[in-house]
């Protein structure tokens, strides 16, 4: 019976050397005094302590809040409203949704020159046609504006991945029985009925699971706000994974560095264990 | 109505990157923006002369050589986590899906030190080695609901005519597994593709991949658009094809195996 551990002893092996290592390196990196790259003395909690005295850490924490309650809802209602019009039905459906899945799948660094060239200072197609027409802006791009950058990495977010919210709930609504419907059409339930009383609940795992998937995205997001913005003008949109990457390679302060690092990763051990749970329990998926 | 709509806020801005790409730079700042001009090669001979071929091949070899590697190791753990009882299998598959989710910001800091003390840096070894966080646990997640449609009748069937349980895995699962492994296995090599902050962080003036060399646009002289277009539509084409060869596995693969699309 040692055939099936035998099979999957490589994976874990590798998964044990690239991800479990680096996670107990930066928790121990994180208890000891940081000169540099030199580990110096045991310090105890003395980063952590740093970290949550440091006011630009809260500030972080507050940017990726803003980020996700501002992106995540807007993706979701959008991304129903589109699935529940895909599933009704549209014309030319077998082009649309290949092409839906283009933004989801973008490497970042396709999104950052997309909307560098849409956006930029005076003549880019955006900025001049939206931005400056209605007064928003004038001879500068979004992205250099401290007051509006976030909402633009937001409205690239929600462009990047709405299409994916509609296109998950759309094949979940494709895959619901047909006889509760066929039910509620003879009782003469109207469509908002069937839609309250029918789709929501049975769409319900399927809506936790991608509510949850774009949650932790959100709050991870780095490259494509590394990419636009840098975190900037200032610190206006330094997310906490900004936070913590410029801390390590702009300021070389390595203890408070990996102090975050390991804050974050407990938070997404807890979301993804949320995640698996809800998976398990709502979608009986896995 | 709809169709339209959907399309054309996905589609345009790759529209106009793609006008960039052969826009001359005396109508490129034209305002109003310009959609009808002569287009010109310029920006293609810039991007010839600067070493991007050579990036080019960089990402390649990276996203083959580490999704090659994921499909090895990954494939038997994902067949093994579907047919056998494991003992605690719920948390090393627990274990497999934090890896896949663990934000890359807090692993590429530990990667960086480790990778400066055993002179793994700008090496394509340590590229590919990084690249199995996310790859790896991500194959496996997304095979192991493939391998568990599969009917075991037939397993059992070909065991009850002296196949070992290597030999099963090897002519009768394999064969019928291909469609999802080769479905996987073609994301993977898409995030790989894509990946950059490992690559730039990891990588160096030897492993310089695609995504990482789009600053040497950005010069002293000002922003090259029209070749910082032509680098996004290279980076975008296997995309684009994948997308349209295999769209019916990608909600699967996005929500992590949650849709069976």
């Amino acid at each position: 019976m040692l055939f099936p551990y035998a099979l999957i002893a490589p994976a874990l092996l590798a998964l044990v050397a690239v991800a479990l290592v680096p996670f107990l390196y930066t928790v121990w990196l994180s208890a000891h005094e940081m000169q540099y790259a030199r580990v110096g003395d045991f310090a105890g909690l003395a980063n952590y302590r740093a970290l949550l005295g440091s006011a630009r850490f809260w500030h972080s924490v507050w940017i990726s809040t803003l980020f996700i309650a501002l992106a995540v809802p807007l993706e979701f209602a959008l991304g129903l409203l589109g699935a529940l019009v895909l599933h009704r039905g549209v014309r030319l459906r077998a082009i649309l949704v290949p092409v839906l899945f283009v933004p989801s799948m973008m490497a970042p660094i396709v999104v950052a020159i997309l909307w560098k060239i849409m956006l930029a200072g005076s003549w880019g197609l955006l900025s001049y046609n939206v931005l400056e027409r209605f007064g928003l802006l004038e001879g500068t791009s979004v992205l250099a504006s401290p007051d509006l950058a976030l909402y633009a990495l937001v409205a690239i977010d929600v462009w990047q991945w709405t299409p994916f919210v509609m296109l998950a709930l759309f094949a979940g609504l494709q895959s619901l029985p047909a006889t509760p419907y066929r039910a509620a059409a003879v009782d003469g339930a109207t469509a908002w009925q069937t839609f309250r009383r029918l789709t929501v609940p049975l769409m319900t795992p399927l809506m936790a699971v991608v509510v949850l998937l774009r949650l932790i995205d959100a709050f991870k997001v780095f490259d494509t706000i590394f990419l636009l913005t840098g975190g900037g003008p200032g610190s206006s949109t330094e997310s906490v994974s900004l936070f913590a990457y410029k801390t390590v390679f702009d300021f070389w302060d390595l203890g408070t560095a990996t102090a975050c690092a390991v804050v974050i990763w407990v938070m997404f051990f807890v979301f993804s264990n949320v995640f698996y749970q809800a998976a398990r329990r709502l979608l009986g998926a896995f | 109505m709809a169709v339209a709509a959907g399309a054309l806020v996905v589609v345009f801005p790759v529209l106009w990157m793609a006008t960039m790409a052969f826009k001359p730079e005396a109508v490129m700042f034209a305002r109003p923006p310009v959609w009808r001009f002569p287009p010109t090669l310029e920006h293609f001979d810039y991007v010839l002369a600067h070493g991007f071929l050579g990036n080019l091949v960089t990402s390649l070899v990276v996203a083959v050589v580490s999704t090659a590697l994921v499909v090895v190791i990954g494939t038997p753990a994902a067949y093994a986590f579907a047919r056998f009882p494991i003992r605690r299998r719920d948390d090393l598959l627990l274990f497999v899906l934090a890896t896949r989710m663990a934000p890359p910001v807090a692993l590429v800091i530990p990667f960086y030190l480790i990778y400066a003390r055993v002179g793994l840096l700008d090496t394509y070894l340590g590229l590919i080695l990084a690249y199995l966080t996310f790859n790896l646990s991500f194959y496996i997640w997304v095979l192991w609901s493939f391998c568990r449609e599969l009917p075991v009748e037939l397993e059992e069937a070909a065991r009850a005519d002296g196949y070992g349980r290597g030999q099963v895995l090897v002519r009768v699962v394999l064969p019928l597994l291909k469609p999802g492994i080769i479905a996987t296995a073609v994301l993977c090599f898409i995030f790989a593709w894509n990946e950059f902050l490992f690559a730039f962080m990891l990588g160096g003036k030897a492993v310089e991949t695609l995504p990482v060399a789009v600053p040497k646009l950005i010069t002293s002289q000002g922003v090259k658009w029209g070749e910082l277009a032509i680098v996004g539509l290279v980076a975008l084409l296997p995309v684009l094809a994948v997308v349209f060869v295999l769209q019916r596995h990608i909600v699967r693969g996005l929500t992590m195996g949650a849709v069976k699309g």
